[in-house]
């Protein structure tokens, strides 16, 4: 195990002076390395390998089939109307990201930069359930939907989401609002700016990558939310992907490539958006990190 | 407005405000302002906390003290449903799953998270940079997608796990992996530290990057090798980063569901069950016949508010401990 000090200590003797020597702290880092990798990667290589086989042949054959077919992807896509789920889960997302995110800017500014009466009381009794988990509190929370006629809505759904993670979402935002200065709202305030209007004006638009770090981890979490969604919609139409992807499995138990299939196109929004704002992701991970 | 609170900031600023403030139950305009605006911006959230957060756990608490079958009142019966889980083989059975697979997740993430974070950072930079993607994406996908997933490789008639066994002539050691009580757990371990191993090793990482550089020049300096730079400088920096991933390990452990509920539904004849599925079943699944036992449940998910706050309450600990 060599110490983190060694990257900033070659580096320049790597340029110039010492070229040959052997980088053994590299190599060996790199070679323990290399079997986490492949197990981590292997399943999904494995699923589109899968994926693309023929149905019948997942009982012997070759590990890398020699016909590659797209049947599996055709099946999954008409058979269990994969776009109407695809797009419950599009949608459920995204007004459960814009809903957050509105509720958890605000709450999160009140926190961080205005001062009333009872904050701190307020905010303690927020974050004291902040960890509570789902699992928890499902069987409440399905009581509370039957009560006010949600059952089996989207609508319902979209409360429970929205009001789940909104207070996360305020932490998360509160930490990004602390790092602005005072003074910058003070000297809005004396320009004669409405509360609202400096939160709108001044504020939102300094930040921005606060915001995107809630989008992206809001989006994650509601997209592979599975618990809640498989227990208060009962009518098959209205369901997101999870908790049809959990079903196909017993539909498909040996129809292999339209499974994997099926996994793999509603893995694709999430790679993507992963790829595209990982360095967000990243930031915000670190932030959540420091301010726990 | 703006005129007012110029004039009366200026001269003798806070000391001549603040007890003005007091005196006068409204405040100045402009504390009275953003007092509206406060509990204004804060309502929405808060109105949604109490529906939907603060009254759940409260109606759990009261639940979990009766007899309820979903139909007319609950039945008020005390800690009855506490003392039948003391005699309910299948509700210890759950707690000590539980219990075993949180600790030796927690443990291994913590173990495994530490060791991949200092490898990554020791590599070149671009192939740090691919390995931390690599690590991370199982972290990223559904615990649908994973559970299902690893259901199709343990499969004991053509499952991967068995054909590689098989293919390399390691037919013994071929095994119904989900269907055995035995090596359920094991394998469901190894798939949560499979789609969580990247999140500790992330945490990690921003933690030793956060390491001021100058405190392994000094050790250097002192005569440090790697290994006791490593011991000295690296473990204790990283206290506050540890006691992070221990606590997020206890609380995923302690809340586990999905994974165990799509691979196998917490059998084989409950060797995997967990307090999420046994309540899950108790209240909405088939095992309790038709009638659901919402009362006797909801003991279940009080015991896992306990487990969670009980997390929290290390993570508090543990941080606040290494700031001082």
């Amino acid at each position: 195990m060599t110490a983190p000090a060694l990257p900033r200590i070659r580096r320049t003797p790597e340029q110039g002076s010492r070229p040959f020597r052997f980088p053994l702290g590299k190599s060996f880092a790199t070679f323990v390395l290399a079997p986490f990798c492949v197990l981590m990667a292997f399943p999904f290589v494995w699923m589109l390998l899968t994926s693309l086989r023929e149905p019948n042949t997942i009982f012997g054959g070759p590990v890398i089939p020699d016909k590659l077919t797209f049947a599996g992807y055709s099946t999954a896509w008409t058979t269990i109307q994969f776009p109407l789920h695809l797009w419950n889960s599009v949608w459920i997302t995204s007004v459960t990201v814009i809903g957050v995110l509105v509720f958890a800017t605000l709450s999160g500014y009140a926190f961080a930069k205005l001062d009333f009466p009872f904050r701190n009381t307020l905010f303690v009794l927020l974050l004291t359930t902040l960890m509570m988990p789902a699992t928890a509190l499902i069987i409440p929370l399905y009581l509370q939907l039957k009560t006010l006629g949600l059952l089996d809505s989207q609508t319902g759904l979209l409360v429970l989401y929205i009001s789940g993670s909104a207070p996360f979402a305020m932490f998360l935002m509160r930490a990004f609002f602390q790092t602005l200065p005072d003074e910058l709202i003070e000297a809005a305030r004396v320009d004669g700016g409405s509360e609202f209007t400096i939160f709108w004006r001044v504020i939102l638009p300094l930040t921005r990558p606060g915001i995107a770090t809630v989008v992206i981890f809001q989006f994650l979490q509601t997209w592979n939310e599975f618990l809640i969604a498989n227990t208060v919609l009962r009518d098959t139409d209205s369901l997101p992907l999870q908790p049809v992807l959990f079903t196909l499995m017993g539909q498909y138990s040996t129809n292999w490539p339209a499974l994997t299939a099926g996994l793999t196109l509603s893995v694709v929004p999430v790679v993507v958006v992963y790829v595209r704002m990982q360095r967000q992701f990243v930031a915000g991970m670190m932030l959540g990190a420091v301010k726990n | 407005m703006a005129t007012t609170t110029t004039t009366r900031a200026d001269p003798g600023a806070a000391p001549v405000r603040r007890p003005q403030v007091r005196a006068n139950r409204f405040g100045s305009p402009l504390r009275r302002s953003q007092r509206v605006a406060g509990y204004l911006f804060v309502l929405p959230t808060f109105a949604l906390f109490l529906g939907f957060v603060l009254w759940p756990i409260l109606r759990t608490i009261y639940l979990s003290l009766t007899a309820w079958g979903g139909f007319g009142a609950p039945r008020f019966i005390g800690a009855d449903n506490y003392t039948r889980m003391l005699g309910d083989p299948v509700a210890r059975r759950a707690l000590i799953v539980t219990l075993v697979l949180t600790a030796v997740t927690t443990v291994l993430l913590t173990f495994l998270g530490l060791l991949t974070a200092v490898l990554v950072n020791v590599v070149w930079k671009h192939v740090g940079v691919l390995v931390r993607t690599i690590l991370f994406v199982p972290g990223i996908v559904s615990f649908v997608v994973s559970g299902v997933l690893w259901k199709l490789i343990y499969d004991p008639n053509i499952g991967t796990l068995n054909q590689v066994l098989g293919a390399i002539g390691l037919d013994s050691l071929q095994h119904p992996w989900l269907a055995d009580q035995t090596t359920v757990l094991p394998a469901i371990i190894l798939v949560t530290i499979w789609g969580g191993l990247g999140f500790a090793m992330l945490i990690f990482f921003a933690g030793i990057q956060g390491i001021d550089p100058s405190l392994y020049e000094a050790a250097a300096v002192d005569g440090a090798n790697p290994v006791q730079q490593f011991w000295n400088v690296t473990v204790p920096s990283l206290r506050v980063v540890t006691g992070l991933v221990i606590s997020l390990g206890l609380l995923n452990g302690f809340k586990a569901f999905d994974i165990i509920y799509v691979m196998t539904g917490g059998g084989p004849n409950h060797g995997s069950e967990v307090l999420g599925t046994y309540l899950y079943s108790l209240a909405f699944g088939s095992t309790s016949g038709s009638i659901p036992q919402l009362g006797y449940a909801s003991a279940f998910s009080v015991v896992t508010m306990v487990l969670c706050t009980l997390a929290v309450i290390a993570q508090l600990w543990l941080t606040r401990r290494a700031d001082r």
